[in-house]
């Protein structure tokens, strides 16, 4: 598929595995905190950051919001974005990237204020100053 | 990855905007503010989409394209390639050095080279809104500029004015703003003269090279078929230029006519100079009847020169050629040699300075017919010592002496002998009393007295004197020894020169001085004819001044007083400077003097100015009028109007002198100069304005 | 009446005398006004102030005859001088000085020769006096 971040469209119901240092968890408001080399993945797309606060739903205790801070890099397939932090909502399959954002696909790189990866509609909106390079698709 | 960076252009170009939006790996979407940069190509404009398996620009205006600092194109919408150099802009409007503007509804961009525009409509004047037509234009069906070459080529071209169409080429071929040298035609002119009839010119311009070129200029009317060429090269040492023409008319039916005039200038080791003048023509009406040159007399002229400060040194080679009625060659020196080599020393023991000078010179005369014929040749050597004092008081005393020898021969004169040489001992103090005072207001004065005792001895001998014989006394020559302009006279005796300078500088930039002085002598020298106000033992009063304002007036002045109140010659100057305006008027008046060959008094005005009477309109008008004959020698009138697109140029002149050789002449030119496309850089103050 | 000798011991313009390096001439005109200042002037051996200066020279057609042969040239000259301090290159004073000569050519050519050469000679010579005036005037505003 023609995707502008990862190989195929990004399935968000995917389960979401997450390795860290350490944890702590706070039980008022049902979110955990990793710190610590802290790897999230699913499917293709694996997050790594310093530290990442999760969200789960009251419900079903499943993983409904990622927000990672401290430095963040989203890799999947041959694409990669970096950020200063980034705040990956599940239920609606968007990822807010936000400070000094980089987007590489494949040997295109751009460079933003912000950005926001739709994983459903396989789109990716830059904004703030952007700048690319533009390099012809053969 | 080595950082040597390759010479060819970078790989990709930049893409700046505030926004970007990505679909897919293939296509991106800017918006806002967006720029593009390659090379030294830059696009600006609100929205680009960009399709990378394409590789194409879909670019939504108002779009700004600029190359280099040469042109820039500004278009609604269009497509290009990611390097910018291939696509379409359409609406476009193309403006090269922000003087040329070509419309079109589409312009195509090819390899980065080539820009074709389609319905194309150029001009360099300003478009005040789209309506209103340009005062000119070239509408053409298809132009293509070429980047590389800076060549503008137009296919189906039609000239309009005030968009009506009044000239029509199938292609024609446009140097674009920035090109320096380009072979092709350049602006003709209409001209018309009472000898001639009307006339036009079309002058073409060939390039050869970098540093050669050649104009032949076709000039045809009624009377004449006339071809006008002027070649110049460039090399590393110095430059020539040759200008001439060859011409069949009908007033001088027959045979051909023609001028050439040619100059040199090179510079030679050890700082000589070489230069070289020739003026030659066919016959002694042709340079006034084409106004080519109004000299009477040619000069042609090879000489070595070297110019220093404590040094000069001229050898030359000198031939004339007289136009003027009554003259005839044979008659006139007109084969002149002349060295001359001058030396300042400053011995350190004596002190003050040594001047040493060496002088060869003859002249020969074709006619071998006595007297009328002659030729001389002189030689002359001459060494003078001489220092300065700061005496008590502040007087500054110059103590000169010195010795000349001159040595002179003459052929076919049988009222002369043949050679004879004189040795002339010399010496003179002058004395120089300079006085300063700074008035409160912040003016400064300064009176000089001057004095100078002369003695010189030996005698003139008694050779035809064909140079010293035009002798001229002003504030120049007040102090000198001799006042004759050549070493084939000398003044002799005791002789003292009296005079005063002043000179006031006000504080805020205005001038004036003023000069006396007169010369009193032991005995008259007979060889100063009366007008030269040096006759007789006290010579008549000169008197010099000159006003200068801060405001750009300038007033000088010079007349000579003879004993008896009377005027021997009074010359003036005047300019003006104003800030639109330019006012110049010299007058000169001669009394008569059969010595000078002036068999009345000459008395004659010459005025000439420069107005600018409106941003666009300016006038110049020069006028000769000779008082004595109360009649006018010449006059023309110029009318001039600039604007940022084209420049007219009116000229309208009288001559009224006539002799054998000429008649009066009455001479009209027009010419119309498309500018803009020509490299010479425009004064703005000429530009209109939209007036909405 | 407020006039002072110019040179001598109370005199201002004393520093001028062998101070001033006239620049090096290219031209003959060049070369008899930088002789006429340095006569005037003494030269320079260690020089305090620099004389810079640009002289321009052009002719112009006086008295036509009704023959249309020109019996008279004038020679206008002006020329633009700045005094510099040679140890800060500071410009001290500047000015434009100009004036004419004339000279007639209804004699023989090598007169015209003659008369033409004399005039430039005369021209160059009035202009460096008048270089000298302003000098003299300047000189009490000059550094020692």
């Amino acid at each position: 598929a023609d995707v502008a971040f990862g190989k195929s469209r990004q399935d968000s119901n995917l389960p979401v595995e997450v390795e860290a240092d350490n944890l702590s968890v706070s039980q008022e408001d049902g979110t955990a905190t990793f710190t610590g080399n802290v790897v999230i993945t699913q499917g293709e797309m694996i997050l790594s950051a310093t530290e990442v606060l999760v969200v789960y739903a009251e419900t079903n205790k499943k993983i409904t919001r990622l927000l990672a801070t401290g430095g963040v890099t989203m890799v999947s397939g041959v694409d990669a974005a970096e950020a200063a932090s980034a705040d990956y909502s599940i239920d609606a399959g968007t990822v807010l990237l936000k400070g000094n954002v980089l987007l590489t696909q494949g040997k295109n790189v751009m460079t933003g204020d912000q950005m926001t990866i739709n994983l459903d509609t396989g789109t990716a909106q830059i904004g703030g100053r952007v700048k690319t390079t533009l390099q012809s698709g053969d | 990855q080595n950082t040597a960076k390759p010479d060819k252009a970078p790989a990709d170009a930049v893409l700046v905007a505030d926004s970007l939006r990505v679909e897919g790996r293939n296509r991106l979407i800017a918006e806002g503010h967006v720029e593009a940069l390659y090379d030294n190509i830059r696009l600006q404009a609100d929205r680009v989409e960009y399709d990378r398996d394409a590789d194409q620009l879909i670019i939504a205006g108002p779009i700004t394209l600029t190359d280099g600092d040469q042109v820039i194109i500004l278009a609604n919408s269009g497509e290009l390639d990611s390097r910018l150099e291939n696509g379409l802009l359409r609406g476009a409007r193309m403006v090269m050095d922000r003087r040329v503007q070509l419309a079109a509804n589409q312009i195509s961009r090819v390899g980065g080279r080539y820009t074709q525009l389609y319905k194309v409509a150029a001009t360099s004047c300003r478009v005040c809104g789209s309506d209103t037509a340009p005062l000119w234009q070239i509408r053409a069906t298809r132009t293509t500029h070429d980047s590389q070459e800076h060549q503008l080529y137009f296919e189906n071209a039609q000239l309009r004015v005030l968009d009506v169409p009044i000239f029509w080429l199938p292609r024609m071929r446009l140097p674009d703003p920035t090109l320096k040298r380009a072979s092709g035609f350049l602006i003709p002119s209409l001209s018309q003269t009472s000898q001639l009839g009307l006339g036009l010119k079309m002058p073409y311009f060939i390039r050869m090279g970098d540093h050669r070129d050649l104009t032949l200029t076709p000039y045809v009317s009624a009377e004449t078929r006339t071809l006008e060429l002027r070649y110049r090269q460039a090399f590393r040492t110095g430059r020539i230029e040759f200008n001439g023409a060859v011409s069949d008319d009908t007033i001088v039916p027959g045979d051909t006519r023609g001028y050439l005039f040619g100059t040199a200038l090179f510079d030679l080791p050890r700082d000589f100079k070489l230069t070289f003048n020739l003026e030659a023509v066919t016959d002694r009406a042709y340079l006034l009847e084409y106004d080519y040159s109004d000299k009477d007399r040619l000069e042609s002229e090879l000489a070595v020169t070297r110019a220093k400060r404590d040094e000069y040194a001229r050898a030359a080679l000198i031939s004339y050629q007289t136009l003027r009625e009554g003259e005839d060659n044979s008659t006139l020196p007109t084969i002149i040699g002349d060295l001359s080599y001058e030396r300042r020393l400053f011995p350190k023991a004596l002190g003050g300075e040594l001047r040493m000078s060496l002088g060869a010179h003859s002249h020969y005369r074709y006619s071998d017919l006595d007297i009328a014929g002659r030729d001389i040749s002189r030689a002359d050597a001459a060494l003078s010592w001489q220092r300065i004092w700061t005496l008590p008081g502040g007087v500054r005393a110059e103590w000169m002496s010195g010795l000349a020898i001159d040595a002179f021969s003459v052929h076919q004169d049988s009222s002369a002998i043949d050679s004879d040489t004189t040795v002339t001992p010399q010496s003179a103090l002058t004395l120089r009393w300079p006085l300063l005072k700074t008035t409160r207001a912040g003016a400064s004065h300064v009176i000089e007295p001057l004095l100078m005792l002369g003695w010189v001895g030996g005698s003139n001998s008694n050779l035809p004197n064909d140079e010293s014989t035009r002798v001229e006394f002003d504030e120049g020559n007040l102090l000198s020894l001799s006042r004759f302009p050549s070493y084939d006279l000398r003044e002799r005796g005791t002789s003292a020169a009296v005079g005063l300078s002043w000179t006031r500088l006000g504080p805020r930039g205005g001038s004036s001085s003023l000069v006396l002085g007169q010369v009193f002598r032991e005995n008259a020298i007979t060889d100063f004819s009366t007008t030269s106000g040096l006759s007789g033992r006290s010579s008549d009063l000169l008197f010099a001044g000159q006003i200068k304002s801060a405001a750009g007036l300038s007033l000088s002045a010079r007349t000579l007083l003879s004993n008896d109140m009377d005027f021997s010659k009074a010359e003036a100057r005047l300019g003006w400077l104003g800030t639109n305006s330019a006012l110049g008027a010299s007058y000169i008046w001669m009394g008569t003097d059969l010595d000078e060959d002036r068999a009345s008094t000459v008395s004659e005005w010459l005025v000439d100015g420069r107005y600018r009477f409106s941003r666009h309109w300016s006038a110049t008008a020069d006028w000769r009028y000779d008082v004595a004959a109360d009649r006018t020698a010449e006059a023309s009138l110029g009318f001039l109007y600039t604007n940022e697109c084209v420049q007219v140029n009116l000229s309208l002149s009288r001559r009224f002198t006539s002799s054998t050789i000429v008649e009066p002449s009455t001479a009209f030119g027009f010419t119309v100069n498309l500018t803009g496309f020509s490299a010479g850089t425009t004064d703005q103050s000429y530009t209109r304005s939209c007036r909405n | 009446c407020g006039f002072a000798p110019a040179y001598g011991p109370s005199g201002q313009a004393d520093k001028l005398l062998g101070a001033i390096l006239v620049d090096a001439p290219e031209t003959r005109d060049d070369q008899l006004l930088v002789r006429q200042i340095e006569t005037r002037l003494g030269r320079a051996d260690l020089p305090r102030y620099a004389l810079g200066y640009d002289l321009k020279v052009v002719e112009e057609r006086m008295a036509v005859s009704a023959t249309n042969i020109t019996t008279r040239f004038n020679l206008v000259g002006s020329v633009r001088y700045a005094l510099r301090d040679t140890d800060t290159g500071d410009i001290l004073t500047t000015g434009t000085v100009s004036h004419f000569t004339g000279y007639s050519t209804t004699g023989t050519t090598v007169a015209t020769l003659a008369a033409e050469r004399d005039a430039h000679e005369r021209l160059s010579s009035i202009l460096a006096d008048q270089i000298v005036a302003r000098l003299i005037a300047a000189s009490p505003d000059l550094p020692e």
